[in-house]
């Protein structure tokens, strides 16, 4: 049985039929659209599940299932989106999903790492940012910055801090943080939180799928 | 109040703006006059054809009376500025007054007589509870054959929303409160009622985007020992229903 979490730039899979098997990435723009999986997540779940467990839920039960706090809030950046979910006393107690003024972040500093040819892991955190609330409006300051002289390099280094100090203020500016996605795996935006971090990788959601999905078997007998 | 029911020739068709007084919804019904509710979806056209008159950026239910107003064919229309509605209302008969060349009559509903809220706290889906109580908002007279109550298990707080897609993501165990329930009660300016919830059920607090009760809705839903406040524009976005699945399943609610 195939689980999949299918985001707008990276698609996570784990197969379940195979013991001991690790879930692995494919870029969602190379599926074919007769892919099919057995219970999915993620933007594009819909069209390619036949069973469908939203976002929010995935983060959540996953989030309730790594953890071993009684108090947590988890922050998960995606491509297109920042969404997370604050437990306390084991319940949840709050969450948010930020689509419009959250969004592209993730695809954004990708793609700027691409274009300028830049290494996230050998950027230092700059002490200065930008107000940056919109990957793609918050471009603008990039641009502006190095025609001010800024060089390159440090202009999106500022940026990517304005975008992780955003996010960080969306999950309500908690002391400690957990978060999910892939930006886990870029050092210049964790290190841009201005808080403890937690990273837990980008199959968090996988984790909460199989739990959802193990939750709707049990009850559906 | 001063008689607000005045017509050279009898009207046939006359549109409402929140809940106008009893006394003038009994006048209608005893005049067989059609009522239709314009704060619902009641035409095709685009809502973007009222940014002459509205700004983009305002409630949708207002957007969508002024929308109703332009297209359908009403012979007047009844807005209740009162305390039950909202400073929108005022402002919106005023820009129809203008555009229009229709009786627009304002009201002001202070009616405390209860009507019960039965529905409120039955069974049904929660789609078919909020069309019932919408609808009831043309009749002047109590409807028969209550549904029986039920034991709650989730519950919905607010105004009926722009788009009542999200009505399906909640179980038929759920209880309304909020302006609902003051429609189905036919006390809209009570605010005691307004303001009562059930801290024992995990509680969505919804109000319309750019509506001043989404300040009431999150003063609640901070004083609910489990909410999750919402606002919603126009039409309910993949992420607004996403958020509504995802606390009403991590709250534990059977579905």
């Amino acid at each position: 049985m195939m689980l999949a979490d299918f985001g707008t730039s990276y698609s996570k899979f784990l197969d379940l039929g195979s013991p001991g098997a690790t879930p692995f990435v494919v870029e969602t723009k190379e599926l074919k659209p007769s892919m099919r999986v057995t219970w999915a997540t993620g933007h594009n779940g819909r069209r390619f599940g036949e069973h469908f467990v939203n976002e929010l839920t995935a983060l959540g039960r996953g989030g309730a299932a790594v953890i071993e706090e009684e108090h947590f809030v988890l922050l998960d950046c995606g491509s297109r989106d920042i969404k997370f979910i604050e437990f306390r006393n084991n319940r949840l107690e709050d969450m948010g999903w930020n689509a419009e003024c959250g969004a592209s972040m993730g695809f954004t500093i990708e793609l700027l790492e691409k274009y300028y040819g830049l290494d996230y892991t050998t950027l230092a955190v700059p002490a200065t940012t930008f107000s940056v609330t919109c990957g793609v409006l918050g471009m603008s300051h990039i641009f502006d910055a190095v025609v001010a002289g800024v060089p390159v390099a440090e202009a999106v280094a500022m940026f990517v801090k304005g975008i992780a100090i955003n996010a960080y203020r969306f999950a309500k500016s908690p002391r400690k943080l957990y978060l999910s996605g892939g930006l886990c795996d870029n050092p210049l935006f964790v290190h841009s939180l201005p808080c403890q971090v937690i990273p837990l990788g980008r199959f968090l959601l996988l984790e909460g799928l199989k739990v959802a999905m193990n939750d709707k078997q049990r009850k559906s007998g | 109040m001063p008689d607000l029911y005045h017509f050279a020739t009898p009207p046939r068709n006359v549109g409402i703006v929140g809940v106008p007084p009893l006394e003038i919804i009994h006048r209608l019904n005893r005049d067989q006059v059609r009522i239709h509710d314009l704060d619902e979806p009641l035409v095709q056209t685009a809502l973007e054809t009222t940014t002459p008159f509205v700004p983009r950026v305002y409630c949708a239910i207002m957007r969508t009376v002024v929308q109703n107003a332009m297209q359908m064919d009403l012979d007047a229309i009844f807005v209740d500025v009162g305390p039950g509605k909202c400073d929108s209302a005022g402002h919106i008969a005023t820009i129809l007054a203008d555009i229009l060349t229709i009786p627009i009559i304002r009201t002001s509903n202070t009616d405390q007589t209860s009507f019960g809220t039965p529905l409120c706290a039955s069974g049904l889906p929660l789609l078919e509870k909020l069309q019932r109580i919408t609808a009831g908002v043309t009749r002047a007279v109590k409807p028969g054959n209550n549904p029986p109550p039920c034991k709650p298990t989730a519950a919905f707080w607010g105004v009926p929303p722009r788009d009542f897609s999200i009505l399906h993501l909640f179980p038929d165990t759920t209880h309304v409160y909020g302006w609902t329930r003051c429609m189905e009660n036919k006390t809209p300016a009570d605010e005691a009622l307004e303001a009562r919830y059930n801290p024992a059920v995990p509680t969505v607090f919804f109000a319309q985007s750019f509506c001043a009760k989404t300040a009431l809705a999150q003063f609640l839903a901070n004083r609910h020992p489990h909410a999750l406040y919402l606002d919603g524009d126009v039409a309910a976005s993949s992420s607004t229903k996403a958020k509504i699945q995802a606390f009403l399943e991590l709250s534990g609610v059977a579905l």
